[in-house]
């Protein structure tokens, strides 16, 4: 089966390069028979990647350590959900699992677009094919997976056990669906730039890929909060690191460009700069895969193997220059036939919500690159830390929520002043009650704790801008159609999906800024060196060090458990068990905390250290508030996000009505 | 030859079928798409641009019941959209008239 597999991939390469050659051919000499033969690559492409992953999977399943890929990542003794896992868990898999990925999404575009958009999608398919081809080159000459040890060992040596955690069974998956789904948009505005279809047809035709795109990138890194949150042990989520940062930074880009493609849409202006995000937005996922590949930069979630700095560093070389260069030679077909009608509109405020998430991807990539500046031009690697990065991003992101809060509120093409007092003066109130209520109740002791305060009042003000829009939006049905309240709600959130699916993603927004502000500012830490029979106590709650028990679980690895009774107003409410796990053919112990988590608050469980002589031990105990909030927030996301992508008959419609007049495929040759 | 060897042969032998077919096949020539036609394609820009338009418009309305919008500003953006899904529809009909007459002295010829 790994020849196979590898043959397979081999076989991909050449298919892969076929299809590119053919593709363009078709498109250049206009002939449906290159086209057709071209048309059958996308799906050869990924049966043969899906037969060599099939392979590697096959591989891990039955410990197949004649492959060292195998070998490096799994053990006899590994659970069969790790196993599987495991593809993803090091260098070589996780290119096979993106290019599995990237093969599947050209599967399903090629499948979409069958006899139609011929214009387009030609041209469209070779771009992704070419995305394909650099990976499959990397694959079959640099990191291959199938790569044979001389004598294959009796075991392997084992998964990482920072990766044994189900967050990194779905954490890997969710994000590469939004990192790769991103070359989609990037295809076709490749493609409208070279058959210079400029019109807002690509756009159109990409719309909801994006959308899934960015849904997948911003669950992906909400799942990568939580896999760090409780596989890390510091008692907190995100800590700016480089790959966090190249994960970020696609997702912010890409929000931008949700946002000033309906300009596009409505206005038919601002050509270049959606063009610019799409073509930015990939530049940046491939820029992540730089960061964690090239080896450059250090950070707990690069591969151990990381050494295709150069092939992603001349890759993403290319990009750029052709990216610009197209732009550039394209600029006069990109001009703006409209402008603003005026700077109170709601087009102006998506304008300013560009700069201000572009601000935040600009300072975010400064700090992520500046350790490699600072080595080149003085010799001297300087680790830019959260300190920078809360500095700059904390400030402009409170003006991003409040912006997210007064783009509903503004009518799109114009407003008025006395308009907005009218349409802010609620939201606004709301705000002031909830700071005098709010007030008494916070610490406004340091400046982290007053931008805390002002994020919350912040959040109620958009909260309440939002629901002030549902509700007269609604009364507005009401009174038109004369339904009742939960049928004129239902009947206006169904009728307007993408708009009301994205005023729910921005109410799951706000709660991750809430959640956020609150567990950063308000969190409280203690750690005390226990006997058995100690107590201790934080924010009203009482623990008491009861035993340390060491557990020996399938040979793989030794648990070292922490019990610890949690009482609160005298009353037993949970025993904690945080853990020190020693896993087998590893150095350093694995720290498993134990969590309580409220809406409220999480309480946070650490055992830091023990001695087994005399069985005491070191606990950590933070109690965090608000953290929940995050996590509901991607779930309000998620919601929101099915409502905006839900199959809507009236675009569907207008699609169907564009493409009835667009030319008929395959044309007889004498027309 | 294994086993192994004799897949690989058989899966580049369908790969080389899959893809010949078309090329080598008695296909009746044809083209993937026609010419563009400068007013065909200004056409269909029109009529995405009519459907903005009427959606516009739809919103202003809308817009304009949720009180985001004065009456004055309200009357001059309604009359603006108005003129222009007029001016759209104009130009719509006299392109859809030269595309006709083109047609059908194409067929004539």
């Amino acid at each position: 089966m790994n020849d196979i597999g590898e043959f397979a991939l081999l076989l991909a390469l050449a298919t892969a390069l076929y299809g590119v050659v053919s593709y363009v051919m078709a498109f250049r000499s206009n002939r449906v028979d290159v086209y057709m033969s071209a048309d059958k690559t996308p799906i050869i492409v990924w049966g043969c990647v899906m037969v060599s992953s099939v392979a590697l999977w096959k591989a891990f399943l039955v410990n197949d350590f004649s492959l060292q890929y195998v070998w490096a990542y799994s053990n006899i003794d590994l659970d069969f959900f790790y196993k599987f896992s495991s593809f993803w868990g090091g260098q070589k898999g996780s290119l096979l699992f993106w290019t599995l990925i990237l093969t599947t999404y050209m599967m399903v575009v090629h499948v979409q677009n069958r006899k139609q958009n011929v214009r387009l999608v030609p041209i469209a398919l070779a771009v992704m094919m070419v995305i394909t081809l650099f990976f499959l080159v990397l694959l079959n000459f640099s990191t291959n997976p199938f790569e044979r040890l001389p004598v294959p060992p009796e075991d392997g040596r084992g998964l990482n056990p920072l990766l044994q955690n189900y967050w990194m069974v779905i954490h890997p998956p969710t994000l590469y669906l939004g990192y790769v789904g991103f070359t989609v948009p990037f295809a076709f505005a490749t493609a409208a730039l070279l058959t210079k279809n400029l019109d807002d047809g690509w756009i159109r035709l990409t719309r909801k890929w994006t959308l899934v795109s960015w849904f997948f990138l911003c669950m992906g890194n909400l799942f990568g909060a939580q896999w760090a949150y409780v596989e890390l042990g510091w008692g907190g989520y995100w800590a700016w690191d480089p790959v966090e940062n190249a994960a970020f930074m696609p997702l912010i880009v890409a929000t931008a460009y949700l946002h000033s493609v309906m300009i596009q849409e409505k206005k038919d202006m601002m050509k270049v700069w959606n063009m610019s995000l799409v073509l930015l937005t990939f530049v940046m996922t491939i820029f992540g895969t730089f960061i964690t590949r090239s080896g450059l930069i250090q950070s707990v979630h690069t591969f151990d193997e990381a050494t295709l700095g150069y092939y992603f560093l001349g890759f993403l070389g290319v990009i750029i220059a052709f990216s610009i260069s197209m732009i550039l030679l394209r600029l006069p077909l990109l001009k703006s036939k409209n402008e603003l009608d005026s700077f109170l509109s709601r087009e102006a405020s998506f304008l300013l919500n560009n700069l201000v998430l572009l601000g935040i991807a600009f300072s975010t990539f400064w700090g992520t690159i500046f350790p490699i500046v600072s080595e080149a031009f003085r010799g001297v690697k300087i680790t830019v830390g959260p300190p920078f990065y809360n500095q700059v991003n904390v400030p402009i992101g409170m003006v991003l929520l409040a912006l997210i809060g007064i783009g509903p509120v503004i009518a799109w093409r114009r407003s008025s002043w006395s308009n907005l007092k009218k349409n802010f003066t609620k939201p606004v109130l709301a705000a002031v009650i909830g700071a005098a209520v709010l007030f008494p109740f916070v610490p406004l002791t340091d400046k982290s704790e007053i931008f805390t305060y002002i994020t919350f009042i912040l959040c109620i003000f958009v909260m309440s801008s939002m629901l002030i829009e549902f509700r007269k939006g609604t009364g507005a049905r009401m009174e038109a159609h004369g339904e009742s309240p939960v049928s004129a709600l239902s009947g206006m959130v169904w009728k307007n999906k993408s708009r009301y699916g994205g005023y729910i993603v921005h109410l799951g927004v706000v709660l991750i800024f809430a959640g956020i502000a609150g567990s950063q500012s308000y969190s409280t830490d203690v750690e005390k060196q226990l006997n058995i029979g100690d107590r201790f106590q934080l924010r009203g709650y009482d623990f008491t060090y009861e035993k340390l028990l060491v557990k020996e679980q399938n040979s793989t690895k030794t648990r070292v458990i922490a019990q610890l009774g949690i009482e609160r107003d005298g009353k037993r409410v949970w025993t904690g068990l945080p853990e020190k796990e020693f896993y087998k053919g590893q150095n350093q112990p694995v720290t498993e905390v134990d969590l309580i988590s409220t809406l409220k608050e999480d309480v946070y469980m650490i055992l830091a250290d023990f001695n087994p002589d005399n069985s005491s031990a070191t606990i950590k105990v933070y109690v965090k508030p608000m953290v929940k909030w995050m996590w509901l927030g991607g779930w309000v996301i998620a919601f929101g996000t099915m409502i905006a992508v839900w199959p809507d008959r009236l675009e569907a419609r207008r699609r169907t009505e564009r493409l009835k007049r667009q030319e008929q495929i395959f044309m007889p040759a004498q027309e | 030859m294994t086993g192994a060897n004799f897949l690989q042969l058989i899966l580049v032998v369908l790969i080389l079928v899959a893809v010949g077919i078309p090329l080598f096949s008695r296909i009746p020539p044809k083209r993937l798409f026609k010419p563009l036609d400068p007013a065909e394609e200004e056409y269909k820009h029109l009529l995405v641009r009519k459907e903005e338009v009427l959606l516009a418009i739809k919103e202003l309305e809308f817009d304009f019941k949720t009180d985001k919008i004065s009456q004055p500003d309200f009357e001059a953006l309604h009359h603006k959209l108005e003129e222009e899904a007029v001016g759209l529809l104009e130009k719509i009909d006299a392109l859809e008239k030269q595309l006709k007459k083109k047609k059908k002295t194409a067929g004539a010829a």
